[in-house]
């Protein structure tokens, strides 16, 4: 119920590591249908017992083994192996066999990022960068902070949430600064306007945005207010 | 007598306008706090370089008498204040008699009150003969106008700026710690000078026309061995330069000794003297970092350079990192961040300080933290923890903050799969790039918007998302618009940084527009 279009429920996480284990969890939990490839017979068994249903062991250094997976179908490719030049060299094998796929990669310091870049993954994600950064926002704003772990987080406490605008609901058609969306209790943080183009933007950038259906919005709020207020904008009429 | 003397002290002892001014006395020479310090310490400063400055000038040309009269009277009244102020601040008098009363009272014995002023006039006394203490009286005798050669003592007047530069004393801290060599060349150096001096009188003094006293060896002596050699006196007779050689060569070899006993023990204290330098600087910041351990994490850390952390010291103990940081350009001591010395050196008492434990070992991280938190509560820990074990260990080590690098990418890398386009908002924001910024607006006391409701603050036209009020340990998410704005509260915008650097401009300080 999570999910933001069925296409990228298709996941395959490489490596059931320190990292794998932790996300492919998380994503069992929100209903995605995912695959996991491992190299190592130990891990291998961790994912077995840890009951996932899809689960190859193959020697990811080979394209052959690599190609048997019909990997085409799946829309992210994550690379999350603990070994570093594993994953490097994963990355530059994905590419390099399934030109179309996304491919997100963890690496631990910029110079694997930068050869990930190199090999082409998608989007890399720096281990020591994200926590860098946290250090950095604690110091500089410590509530803002505490606010944002919940959205990445947490489940309950405040959070984000995307919700596409339902062909007849009340705010279709109407300008976003008319909408009084703090009488819910959640505010509008930024939008995807469909007719301008598919990029996100902020409701602070200052430029005027008209809600249309099949827009998505993203506000923060509570958890069970967002989940309610996702309900009401199914309704023709703002009755509150 | 006794009994008035007794009856003064007591009175003084119970004063408490007598207390107040002795501690102001205090305040202004020692307390580096103090605001009148400074203004006290520049006086002296001024005082001392007019002094030196008229000194020279009179040499060659006549001075007005009121310069004469600034210069010896006025400069010197000073001086005197400032050399009993000294004194009366080194010790408490009254304080050594009452005490002393009291313990006599208690074992119903005589009170004898000159063995404790006895007590008390001796450490005075002590402290007369101090260096420094020494230095401020030859400053003050240049007043005595009868003997003119004193008016050189307005020299030592210079030496009282050394008070006020550190430098001197890690210098002579330094040679001191090197007494025995030095003491034993001195030695050598005397008995060489001598005996060669000696030498040249009982040799020359009869051929010789320069040679007239024992004094005009011992200078004949003392000017080739330093290699000097003026020349207005020589040896002139076979044995004479004889001498001369034997006294030259030995020479260069003592000088050149000397040199390396002081170079080197300065170059075995450099990197002490460095560190003591950063902990001065850092004591000086009043608020600032100690990351331990120069690691990935903190080179990621700095390479978050959005704002200039200013404020830092790295400690790491393994001397290729710290090679490594230097080469990088980043103040770093080496030094171990677990010894309670280490983080002691720095004013725990008065300071702000957060300590960033980024080490890759979680024993030594627990261990730092346990070690800042027994020196200082004070001092606001972060720790990385890297086995997530441990992560209940740090709490009861009472780390502020905790962190895990490989949960904190796995949220990331999580949030990247599930909601790909929030990631890039919550990443933009975490980043802090400039279309979304969450900032906190800091209320202080007397700020702007206190009494405000949160309807006056016009967030929408400042272009700005209102998201909720930190007041104490509860966060009020979207709260109504009849709120009141309290002091100490934290206010969480959203918004480009430009609109809240504007909104934040526009609300500081102005307390007078009220509604």
């Amino acid at each position: 119920m999570k999910g933001i279009s069925v296409s990228k429920n298709k996941v395959v996480i490489f490596g059931y590591g320190n990292h794998g284990k932790f996300i492919a969890k998380g994503l069992q939990n929100d209903g995605f249908d995912i695959t996991i490839i491992e190299s190592d017979k130990n891990f291998y068994k961790d994912a077995k017992s840890d009951n996932f249903e899809k689960i190859f062991l193959i020697d990811v250094l080979k394209d052959d083994e690599l190609k048997k997976v019909d990997l085409d179908v799946y829309e992210q490719l994550v690379c999350v192996m603990d070994d570093e030049h594993l994953n490097v060299f994963l990355t530059l094998s994905l590419r390099s066999l399934f030109k179309d796929s996304y491919i997100l990669s963890i690496s631990d310091s910029l110079n694997v990022t930068k050869k990930l870049k190199m090999a082409g993954a998608d989007k890399v994600i720096d281990l020591y960068e994200v926590s860098a950064n946290k250090i950095y926002n604690i110091l500089d704003r410590p509530v803002a902070t505490r606010l944002l772990e919940g959205f990445v987080g947490s489940q309950d406490g405040i959070t984000f949430k995307e919700m596409i605008i339902p062909e007849g609901s009340f705010l279709d058609g109407k300008m976003a600064d008319d909408v009084d969306f703090s009488k819910y209790d959640v505010l509008l943080v930024g939008m995807i306007d469909e007719e301008i183009s598919h990029s996100f933007f902020f409701v602070t950038t200052g430029i005027e945005h008209k809600l249309d259906s099949g827009d998505t919005i993203v506000c923060i709020g509570l958890k069970d207010k967002l989940e309610d207020f996702s309900e009401e904008i199914k309704k023709t009429e703002n009755k509150i | 007598m006794r009994d008035k003397l007794l009856l003064l002290v007591l009175s003084l002892h119970r004063s408490q306008k007598y207390k107040t001014y002795k501690q102001f006395a205090r305040n202004i020479l020692f307390d580096e706090e103090n605001v009148y310090k400074r203004y006290f310490d520049l006086t002296i400063i001024f005082l001392v370089i007019s002094s030196v400055m008229i000194l020279v000038y009179e040499v060659k040309y006549p001075v007005p008498q009121w310069l004469d009269n600034y210069d010896i009277y006025f400069v010197s009244f000073v001086f005197a204040i400032e050399y009993l102020l000294r004194l009366w601040v080194y010790n408490d008098l009254s304080e050594i008699i009452i005490a002393e009363y009291n313990d006599a009272r208690f074992l119903q014995k005589d009170f004898n009150i000159y063995s404790a002023l006895k007590t008390g006039l001796s450490q005075k006394l002590k402290y007369v003969f101090t260096p420094s203490a020494i230095v401020d009286l030859l400053a003050i005798l240049p007043a005595y106008r009868p003997l003119r050669i004193l008016r050189v003592f307005i020299l030592f007047r210079v030496f009282k700026l050394l008070r006020y530069t550190k430098s001197i004393n890690q210098f002579i801290d330094v040679l001191v710690n090197k007494k025995f060599e030095l003491l034993t060349l001195l030695f050598l150096l005397l008995f060489i000078v001598f005996t060669s001096g000696i030498a040249i009188y009982i040799l020359e003094a009869e051929k010789n026309v320069n040679i007239d006293t024992l004094f005009d060896g011992i200078y004949w002596a003392v000017v080739t061995m330093a290699t000097v050699g003026y020349g207005d006196i020589s040896p002139v007779t076979d044995i004479g330069r004889a001498i001369s050689i034997l006294i030259i060569i030995s020479g260069i070899a003592m000088i050149s000794f000397v040199t390396s006993v002081i170079v080197s023990a300065f170059s075995e204290r450099l990197n002490e003297l460095k560190d003591n330098r950063i902990v001065e600087q850092m004591n000086k910041s009043r608020s600032f970092l100690i990351i331990c351990g120069y690691g990935q994490l903190t080179k990621m850390f700095f390479r978050q350079n959005r704002k200039h952390i200013e404020n830092y010291v790295i400690m790491d103990s393994d001397i290729s990192r710290v090679e490594a940081a230097k080469k990088d350009g980043y103040t770093i001591m080496h030094d171990n961040a677990s010894s309670f010395e280490t983080l002691n050196r720095f004013d725990t008492k008065n300071c702000d300080i957060t300590l960033l434990c980024m080490t890759a070992s979680d024993v030594e991280n627990i261990y730092i933290t346990l070690n800042a938190k027994s020196i200082s509560r004070k001092i606001k820990v972060i720790a990385r923890v890297n086995d997530p074990l441990n992560f209940d260990k740090f709490n009861y080590a009472g780390a502020d903050e905790t962190l895990m690098p490989g949960k904190v990418a796995n949220t990331m890398i999580y949030t990247a799969i599930t909601q790909p386009t929030m990631y890039k908002a919550v990443h933009a924001i975490l980043t802090g790039k400039s279309i979304a910024n969450i900032d906190e607006i800091h209320v202080h006391h007397s700020h702007g918007i206190v009494g405000f409701q949160i309807k006056d603050l016009d967030f929408k036209s400042s272009k700005l998302l209102f998201i909720g009020i930190q007041r104490g340990d509860e966060f009020i998410f979207n709260p109504p618009s009849s709120e009141v704005i309290q002091p100490y509260d934290i206010l969480l915008v959203m918004g480009r940084k430009i609109s809240l650097e504007y909104f934040k401009s526009m609300h500081e300080g102005n307390i007078s527009v009220k509604k």
